[in-house]
């Protein structure tokens, strides 16, 4: 007991002594030149040693719900041997293999948690359980960097009850930078049909399906698919969300909501969902539609894609990222997908870019099991520096990026090639890029590079292919990104991010809602035209029975309480 | 001990009129060795098997795992009315019962015929290989599986497709998938097709407990290879068919999950839609505990039923019987 | 494994049957029995040969060209690139040492223990033998759930303990009940002359019944070991934090979930940089998972030869006892 007491304090001393010297550390890096210079200068290096004198070191456990990798002890990473030098802390990382619901489940029935937790999904049952501490007290003493980062959203981050149990990953600091490439939702075609059509642009739904129409009929022996669209199990997003995009609104999930009165509306039973799928029930009457959409699983609808033999799709761009790579890979720039920004009409401004957002049901804890809060909190707090999110996002200078006269960030070929999957492991960019706390995405520094490389333009412009250029070139646009309309500020988003307690209506009600969309989508897809409009009013019958109201009140509700606590600042 | 025992053994005869708890207990004291060698296990399976039961207390609860067991709100039957009272109950049990019995029949039938002609095989490499070759299915996930079965099914170039308008009986190829009347017999071949081989071993183990000598009599009176099967091996094995038919019949509320799951889609999910898919959906992926004890007890009790009816009748026919 | 054990009991028969010149295996009738089986065990091999095969083909092709589907029964882009993600992964060999034990004593321990509970439970005159029976087959078919097991193992101290792959499953009803029906139908005369020599209930079974039943019980241990070699729900659930005690089959799910994970990693924003180059060594869950179904299972397939020298020694006991 008396050791542990002792214990304690020699580690509270240390803990202060090591924020000091953090925060010195801080203080003499914030310029650009300086930032640079994690990879453990002359000088940092002493200041390190100084303290490895009287800080002792400690492992803490930390359980990762939400990305998959090897578990591994932190110091076995080249990031992280440098956090540990840092502040003598060492993290014995294991991550989620199986159910998520289950394994949470078992934790919080025996009350046993790691030190650190990073729930994912199951984050409402942690905090139900009361088995995340407070952070507030803790934010206050050794927080310093935290609040400097979150300090725009410090108010979102609260519970209800007025306490930060725990620390979200999607703040954005500094000048946002969008993604330049198209990891979101787009109308995907072919690039030989737009070369074919002369590069024209395509703005409506309609001329989208015109010009596939066209394509493939004077292509009649190349014997090719029109259109498919992905159905599998929990991805069926990619076909039930498609009206929202097309009435110009980003993926806010089951609602559009509107701009002005910021009143939720469920999609999945309005004009715009008809239109959507009297359009797709068209376009199948013509033949252009692949009728196994409905039936094919995601591995075959990858294995369509990649056949060279689909001409358009609709999806996100994460969803085919396979696809994507193994058709550049093959070299065929034709067959390769374009994406495009379309819409119902024409005066629509298209909204498929997502607009920053502040995701606010994901992050990482500190449970009622941890050893030594403090101490987490000191390494938590240090992890967002300027210095090391540059480590943690960059690496170290000369080993995995480069400086130009200019400040800028960049990477050389051989960087580039030298940063594959076991490299990212045994580096630890795996382990710290995602789930601690960090400039979200689209963060940029203040000499304004960006956080991320992949966003940074000198980066995403090597990772073009001369095809890439030359057809972005042809639509005037640097960036895929540059092809879309810029996001609006929508201070809510994302709604689908919005938590539901476990079991609620709210939840009830968009289960229901998959199981009635998954089983009359088909119908109303491939029913002959003529007899669509009884289907659809079948359809709407059976949906009826839901209830909608009370959906749109309670996501409206929650938008309109997150707008208030983004402007009390 | 043998010592001990003995006079126990005097001892029970010349007493005819005790009561039975008496009885009882001084059986148990000469029986003490297979008392000791089973008692073990009985405490086992009480510690392992029937103290978890105090879960079923979560069917009755508004389960959060956090709290304490007196801590929990009680809410009588509650998950029992959502689980018996939506819309798609009857539709799921009717799926669920459809393919468990479908899987019963077949599996059964299919299992015994295949160990029955594999006995016949006369060439013991060549059966070796056949038994091999035909478990391998069983040692293949069902995720791996159903994307094999999926792209056999495609109309896309799919070996089903294309073999039968090979063969002439289609003309245009056949969305099997989309067609929600076929789930049941995909569902049931597929089965078949993964765990033929893997069933057979227990008959074929069986088979070995079957006097030779029955079959050199039978030759002697010469009965042919078909007369064999019937008359000899076939009732051999009647009494693990049975005991197996009994056990399988208590679990005609389990039909699988990953088949359905993983061949389901929107276009057959009327009728590929089981209990346990439902569950997995209003239950688990919603964090309900509650829902998904009070359907397992369900499932017990139905279980419980059909074990006892089919036991009974087992016995009134005069066959062998599970217990 | 049992294939072994039935085709070796077959052999004999086989060879009796020759020794006895097989006067009846001329006849026409039997000719066309004969043909039309082979012909049907043909057919059947290929059916459930394609499945491996094919996921042998997949194992071995460029997991990014085997997105495009269309593999069949050969690589069309040969690489080891799929294996050597899966074994480059330090902790496999361990974690296949862990396996290997957890399925050797896991399979002794429930064999010789289920064999001696469907011993006692089918000695007709055992007073307690319908309370067992009932007792242990109406487990069959309920369970107390995730919540309170999970919470029994705690409570027991077997968290992060090598006995939990053991003794939660020591004895398996099913195997139980198969071992009895067996038991039951050895020649009540063989137990009765053990008894007449004086031989007490737990020599009967430890001499008599147990190499009698050897064929039976080698059914059971393949069962068993076959359980045991996949189950991997046990180590998530109560051994995930003890990295020593992770089991192949877990090992395995990790890898897979990591593919799983980098390749969604690689297509999200961010990471879109490192996607292009990462192209080289990529790897998929589809290509992953065809990988891991291989290396699972060929271990456990090849157990098969050693499980035949007993089921040749049940049987010339077995043939004996006839």
């Amino acid at each position: 007991m008396i050791k542990k007491k002792r214990l304690l304090l020699t580690a509270m001393i240390v803990a202060m002594t090591a924020v000091t010297a953090c925060s010195n550390n801080s203080g003499t890096n914030n310029n650009t030149e300086a930032g640079t210079n994690s990879g453990g200068n002359g000088n940092q290096a002493a200041t390190t040693t100084e303290q490895s004198k009287v800080q002792e070191k400690v492992t803490f456990s930390v359980f990762n719900a939400a990305g998959a990798a090897k578990d591994i002890n932190s110091n076995e990473t080249t990031i992280g041997k440098l956090l540990e030098e840092q502040t003598g802390v060492n993290f014995k990382m294991e991550h989620l293999v199986g159910d998520i619901n289950t394994k949470i489940g078992t934790m919080i029935a025996s009350n046993d948690y790691p030190d650190l937790l990073i729930p994912d999904a199951a984050i409402d049952k942690v905090i139900d359980a009361g088995a995340f501490i407070p952070l507030n007290d803790l934010i206050d003493k050794f927080g310093p960097n935290i609040k400097r980062v979150y300090g725009p959203y410090m108010n979102q981050m609260k519970a209800a009850d007025g306490n930060i149990y725990f620390i979200p990953f999607s703040n954005v600091v500094g000048e946002y930078i969008p993604s330049p490439s198209i990891d979101q939702g787009a109308f995907w075609v072919q690039r030989r049909v737009l070369k074919e059509a002369g590069y024209p642009k395509i703005k409506t739904l309609d001329e989208y399906f015109d010009m596939v129409k066209n394509y493939v009929e004077k292509h009649k022996d190349e014997n090719l698919t029109g259109f498919i669209s992905l159905t599998h199990d929990w991805r069926f997003f990619a076909t039930s969300n498609p009206p929202m995009h097309l009435a110009g609104f980003p993926n806010d999930g089951n609602v559009t909501i509107d701009m002005s009165t910021f009143d939720a509306k469920v999609y999945a039973d309005k004009d715009s969902t008809k239109k959507w799928l009297q359009k797709l029930n068209d376009v199948n009457a013509q033949g252009l539609f692949d009728k196994s959409s409905f039936v094919d699983n995601y591995d075959q609808y990858l294995a369509k894609l990649t056949s060279g033999k689909v001409v358009g799709f609709f999806d996100y761009g994460w969803q085919v990222g396979n696809a994507t790579n193994a058709l550049k890979d093959a070299g065929n720039d034709d067959l390769r997908y374009f994406p495009l920004p379309v819409t119902f009409d024409a005066n629509t401004k298209d909204q498929y870019l997502d607009p920053p957002g502040f995701t606010s049901n994901r992050g990482i804890g500190i449970t009622v099991s941890a050893k030594d809060p403090e101490r987490i909190m000191q390494f938590l707090d240090n992890l967002l520096t300027d210095e090391n999110q540059i480590l943690s996002n960059w690496g170290i200078k000369g080993e995995t990026y480069e400086v130009d006269e200019n400040g800028r960030f960049y990477r050389t070929e051989e960087q580039i090639a030298k940063i594959d999957e076991s490299f990212r492991e045994t580096f630890g960019f795996k382990y710290f890029e995602w789930n601690w706390p960090k400039y979200g995405n689209g963060s940029s520094l203040p000499d304004g590079n960006s956080v991320a490389p992949g966003r940074q333009a000198e980066v995403f412009q090597m990772s073009l292919t001369e095809g890439d250029k030359t057809i972005l070139e042809k639509y005037g646009a640097k960036t895929y990104a540059d092809l879309f309309a810029a996001p609006d500020d929508r201070p809510w988003f994302p709604a689908w991010s919005f938590s539901k307690e476990q079991g609620s209506d709210a939840q009830i009600w968009e289960t229901k809602k998959d199981e009635l969309t998954k089983k009359y989508f088909p119908k109303l897809v491939l029913a002959k035209p003529e007899e669509f409009e009884s289907m659809w009013t079948e359809y709407l019958d059976q949906f009826s029975k839901l209830d909608t109201a009370a959906y749109e009140k309670w996501t409206t509700d929650e938008v309109k309480k997150r707008i208030e606590l983004a402007q009390t600042k | 001990m043998a010592k001990e025992a003995s006079p126990g053994i005097q001892t029970t005869t010349p007493k005819p009129q005790t009561s039975h708890i008496p009885l009882f207990f001084k059986k148990l004291v000469q029986q003490r060795v297979l008392l000791l060698m089973s008692a073990p296990f009985l405490i086992w399976l009480f510690i392992f098997k029937y103290l978890p039961l105090w879960g079923w207390t979560i069917a009755f609860q508004d389960f959060k795992p956090a709290k304490s067991f007196s801590d929990q709100k009680w809410v009588g039957f509650e998950h029992f009315k959502m689980l018996f009272q939506d819309e798609k109950f009857i539709q799921v049990l009717r799926n669920t019962l459809a393919m468990s019995t479908i899987n019963l029949v077949l599996g059964f039938v299919t299992a015994i015929v295949l160990a029955l002609l594999l006995n016949e095989l006369r060439f013991v490499l060549f059966k070796r290989l056949v038994q091999t070759v035909s478990y391998l299915p069983h040692f293949i996930s069902w995720v791996v599986a159903a994307n094999i079965i999926a792209t056999a099914l495609s109309p896309d170039n799919g070996i089903v497709n294309e073999l039968l308008m090979w063969l002439g009986v289609i003309k245009e190829p056949i969305l099997f998938l989309g067609i929600p009347e076929y789930f049941w017999g995909i569902n049931g071949l597929s089965e078949v097709w993964k765990n033929v081989g893997w069933n057979t071993i227990v008959y074929l183990a069986a088979m070995t407990m079957i006097d030779p000598a029955q079959y050199e009599a039978a030759e002697i009176d010469g009965a042919g290879r078909i007369q064999r099967i019937w008359h000899i091996t076939l009732p051999g094995i009647k009494p693990v068919i049975i005991v197996l038919l009994i056990m399988n019949i208590g679990y005609l509320l389990e039909s699988g999950f990953e088949p359905q799951y993983l061949l389901g889609n929107g276009m057959n999910v009327d009728y590929s839609e089981n209990l346990d898919i439902f569950v997995l959906k209003y239950g688990i992926a919603m964090g309900n505990f509650s829902l998904s004890v009070a359907a397992g007890m369900f499932k017990t009790v139905i279980s419980f039923i059909l074990l006892f009816a089919a036991n009974y009748t087992a016995k009134r026919m005069g066959e062998s019987r599970l217990f | 494994m049992a294939n072994i054990m039935t085709s070796n009991t077959a052999s004999t028969e086989g060879k009796k049957r020759r020794l006895r010149g097989g006067g009846r295996y001329g006849s026409l009738g039997d000719r066309v029995f004969d043909t039309c089986n082979i012909i049907f065990m043909l057919l059947l091999m290929v059916v459930t040969l394609y499945p491996f095969v094919n996921t042998l083909a997949v194992s071995l092709n460029n997991a990014t060209d085997s997105i495009r589907g269309g593999i069949y029964l050969w690589p069309r882009e040969f690489t080891l690139q799929n294996y050597s993600y899966v074994f480059n992964e330090a902790t496999i060999l361990g974690a296949t040492f862990i396996s290997i034990m957890r399925t050797v004593i896991g399979t002794i321990v429930t064999v010789f223990c289920s064999a001696m509970v469907a011993y006692t439970i089918s000695r007709p005159d055992f007073v307690l033998r319908k309370f067992i029976t009932i007792a242990f087959i109406l487990t069959m078919y309920f369970n107390g759930g995730l919540i309170p097991n999970f919470l029994l193992i705690r409570d027991l101290g077997m968290i992060n303990s090598f006995w939990v792959y053991i003794i939660p499953g020591i004895i398996g009803v099913f195997n139980l009940i198969i071992i009895r029906s067996f038991i039951e139908g050895l020649p009540e005369s063989i137990l009765e002359s053990a008894r007449i020599d004086g031989a007490g209930d737990f020599t009967t079974f430890a001499k008599i019944v147990l190499p009698l039943s050897l064929p039976v019980l080698a059914t059971v241990a393949l069962f068993t070991a076959v359980w045991q070699w996949n189950s991997w729900f046990d180590v998530f659930l109560y051994n995930s934090s003890e990295i020593k005690l992770s089991t192949l089959q877990y090992e395995l799910q990790k890898i897979l979930q990591n593919s799983n994970a980098s390749m969604s990693a690689k297509s999200a924003g961010d990471a879109f940089a490192n996607a292009d180059n990462a192209n080289a060594n990529m790897v998929t869950p589809f290509s992953i998972r065809a990988t891991m179904t291989i290396v699972a299972s060929v271990p456990i397939i090849l157990v098969y030869p050693f499980l035949q020298k007993y089921f040749v020694k049940g049987m010339t006991v077995g043939g004996v006892k006839g």
